[in-house]
């Protein structure tokens, strides 16, 4: 999979890149907004990073003329400004994700990975955590290639986990995804099935983990190995 | 005591006391001098007039010889004493006397001109002293050399119109010097009354508040020019401040990048030992970088205050943003809600902040393992709960100062964490305490102000339920 950094500091492209290859992909660098352009009008990339201060203008200006041309590619902005008015327009302008420096390098490929996911997005349908696979068309999960059996609405709830890995999912949010319109809400319905898939992902001897935040939702973390 | 030296008040009155002392003792000295030199010249006078009656009482005998026939009321007047005289003939022969030693004594004074010529005489035997004058007049006698004398206490009444005029005197100067001070102190008193008020509106101005100009209006003009320079003297602090804030956020924004670069390289290392003593170094420094610029932030703008902040919303989001962190740190998070939304007025970006700061702090003193409680109370209170070891009761109101840190925490941090949170809570007019945890720990409660506009929707709730 092919990305395009445009970061003008050249430790920080150089810091990026090296990540970005450890975690197989294939990393070209660019460190201004004419070369992004440039490279993006002739490279079908599958994800960029952008840092927003370069040195010809604003990479606010590159996004928003990028999407005027109609160029889709998913976008992480990265940037040192973090204020709410920055983040509304970087979003705004086309970005589909936003990290503040400083970041930690496996968030800026975990949310990479995340872009590519989407729907439409180049890394299909197979969702990772730790060695957790959920193949979101055969509904099939697999812990270190052996799979495990899991009841519909638990495969719904680690779903959503996998998607938002790292990032706390609402309960109120996984119980709309369980029960439709008409059906009849049980009141510990969806605490008893994350203990259930909590327990299955133990047991199958999963590196990633449910954490419970009371009173929010959940949160699935990969655990250090 | 020295300070009442400076006062206007003591000076006025210092100098105006001394001014009426001056001017009393000026005015009696000029009414003394007036005084004796008018009597003087009533005397004088006198004296001519008795000289030329004594002139005119002198007749030429049936031998052409002078005779001196005084009338009976002056014989009188004469024999008391106090007053001298003698009648010479142009030869220098005396022709009559009040007493034969002053006749001794004139024998043999010359010759006097038609102007009087005065004198004063002294070493009598009953110790007076006389003043006179001697003057030359004609008579139907022809010409004659009459002297007249008068004892010199005869300006004992000039001296007691004097004595009654000074002890008048001497209790009215004093009255008015009085009524003039009343008057001046009041003066002065109600010209400072508005200084009074600027030094209220001075006394407000600090780094927190560097925008407050005081009042020009209604002030006294011998104080108008120390306002005006005052206030401009802020306005360059102001600059000053500005710039300075400038620069801590600037510094801050601009230590991110390599901040981001270091924590990458290290990222991208083998791990060893050294590698996560440096890492930790380096999340420390983030943290202050960040806690620097939330500070400078805080500082460089005036909050936008009029958001309608719903607590619970605001709080579980930061608790889902948080959680993460928290559960990377070995900390488990809660979030009780209030069941009803809570809404204050303020700043939702600085309300986040401040529960943020709460629970990072929270999270940093929990013991592992520990789940740290966020909750909503329906009073407009965000507490945070945790078990860590507490506050001791006599650093609860320093640990909220920039850049104090505990004794022996063994947690790193800047020391500015709970300062902004502190900050956060007063520009909206509310308050953080600190409280102990039943059952161990610590209680931070973030305490909104009732007011206007903070409600917990209780209203609504009733309204959808009917």
């Amino acid at each position: 999979m092919r990305l395009l950094v445009v970061e003008d500091e050249p430790r920080m492209a150089q810091i990026l890149q090296a990540a970005l290859e450890a975690a197989d992909f294939t990393v070209d660098v660019v460190g201004t907004g004419g070369d992004a352009r440039e490279a993006l009008s002739m490279v079908p990339y599958d994800a960029a990073v952008l840092d927003l201060g370069l040195p010809d203008g604003d990479g606010m200006l590159l996004l928003r003329a990028l999407r005027r041309d109609g160029n889709r590619v998913p976008i992480l902005i990265l940037t040192a400004r973090d204020t709410v008015e920055d983040r509304v327009g970087g979003l705004d302008a086309g970005a589909d994700d936003y990290l503040v420096k400083p970041f930690a390098l496996a968030e800026v490929i975990a949310r990479i990975k995340a872009l590519l996911r989407r729907p439409g997005g180049a890394l299909g349908t197979t969702l990772a955590a730790g060695n957790v696979l959920f193949d979101t068309i055969g509904r099939d999960v697999r812990v270190d290639d052996r799979p495990i059996p899991l009841s519909r609405r638990e495969s719904t709830i680690l779903e959503h986990l996998m998607r938002r890995l790292g990032r706390v999912v609402p309960k109120s949010v996984l119980e709309e995804k369980l029960y439709g319109y008409g059906e009849e809400l049980e009141s510990n319905a969806v605490p008893v099935h994350v203990h259930h898939l909590r327990r299955k992902l133990i047991d199958a001897g999963a590196n990633a983990e449910i954490h419970t935040v009371r009173g929010i939702g959940y949160l699935l973390t990969e655990t250090k190995s | 005591m020295h300070r009442r030296f400076h006062s206007l008040q003591f000076r006025l009155a210092l100098r105006l006391a001394l001014l009426f002392i001056g001017a009393t003792a000026l005015a009696f000295g000029i009414l003394a001098y007036r005084a004796y030199e008018t009597a003087g010249s009533l005397n004088d006078r006198e004296l001519s007039l008795r000289a030329e009656d004594l002139a005119s009482s002198v007749r030429l005998d049936d031998a052409r010889n002078p005779l001196a026939e005084l009338p009976p009321s002056l014989v009188r007047a004469y024999s008391v004493g106090a007053a001298l005289y003698a009648i010479r003939t142009p030869g220098g022969q005396v022709i009559a006397a009040s007493s034969p030693s002053f006749a001794d004594r004139v024998r043999g004074w010359p010759p006097p001109g038609e102007d009087p010529s005065y004198f004063r005489l002294t070493g009598f035997k009953d110790g007076k002293n006389y003043y006179g004058l001697s003057i030359s007049l004609e008579s139907t006698a022809g010409p004659l050399w009459v002297s007249v004398a008068e004892a010199g206490e005869a300006n004992t009444l000039v001296q007691s119109l004097l004595w009654e005029f000074g002890t008048d005197l001497t209790w009215i100067i004093p009255l008015f010097t009085l009524v003039t001070l009343a008057i001046g102190v009041i003066a002065i008193r109600g010209g400072l009354k508005p200084v009074k008020a600027v030094a209220a509106m001075a006394a407000a101005i600090g780094p927190e508040a560097t925008s407050v100009r005081l009042p020009e209006k209604n002030l006294p003009t011998e104080i108008a020019p120390l306002v005006h320079a005052i206030n401009h003297a802020l306005d360059r602090l102001d600059q000053g401040f500005a710039v300075q804030r400038e620069f801590t956020a600037n510094a801050a924004h601009e230590l991110r990048t390599p901040l981001a670069i270091i924590t990458g390289a290290l990222e991208s290392l083998p791990a060893t030992g050294e590698l996560t003593g440096l890492k930790s170094d380096v999340t420390r420094m983030n943290r202050l970088v960040e806690q620097l610029l939330r500070v400078a932030r805080l500082d460089a703008i005036s909050l936008e205050m009029s958001d309608t902040v719903n607590l619970e919303a605001v709080a579980s989001e930061v608790v889902a943003n948080m959680a993460p962190w928290a559960v990377a740190q070995g900390r488990a998070i809660a979030f009780a809600d209030s069941q009803r939304p809570v809404c204050i007025v303020g700043n939702a970006h600085a309300v986040g902040d401040a529960i943020r700061n709460v629970v990072e702090n929270a999270v940093l003193y929990a013991p592992e393992g520990d789940e740290i409680e966020v909750r909503v109370g329906d009073d407009l209170t965000v507490s945070v709960a945790d078990r860590g070891p507490g506050i001791p009761v006599d650093d609860r109101e320093r640990i909220f100062d920039r850049f104090w840190r505990g004794k022996g925490s063994g947690v790193e941090g800047a020391g500015l964490g709970l300062s902004i949170i502190r900050e956060i809570m007063l520009r909206h007019g509310g308050s953080v305490q600190v409280k102990e945890n039943p059952g161990g720990g610590t209680i931070f409660v973030l305490a909104f102000p009732t007011g206007p506009g903070s409600e917990t929707l209780v209203g609504s709730a009733s309204a959808s339920r009917r």
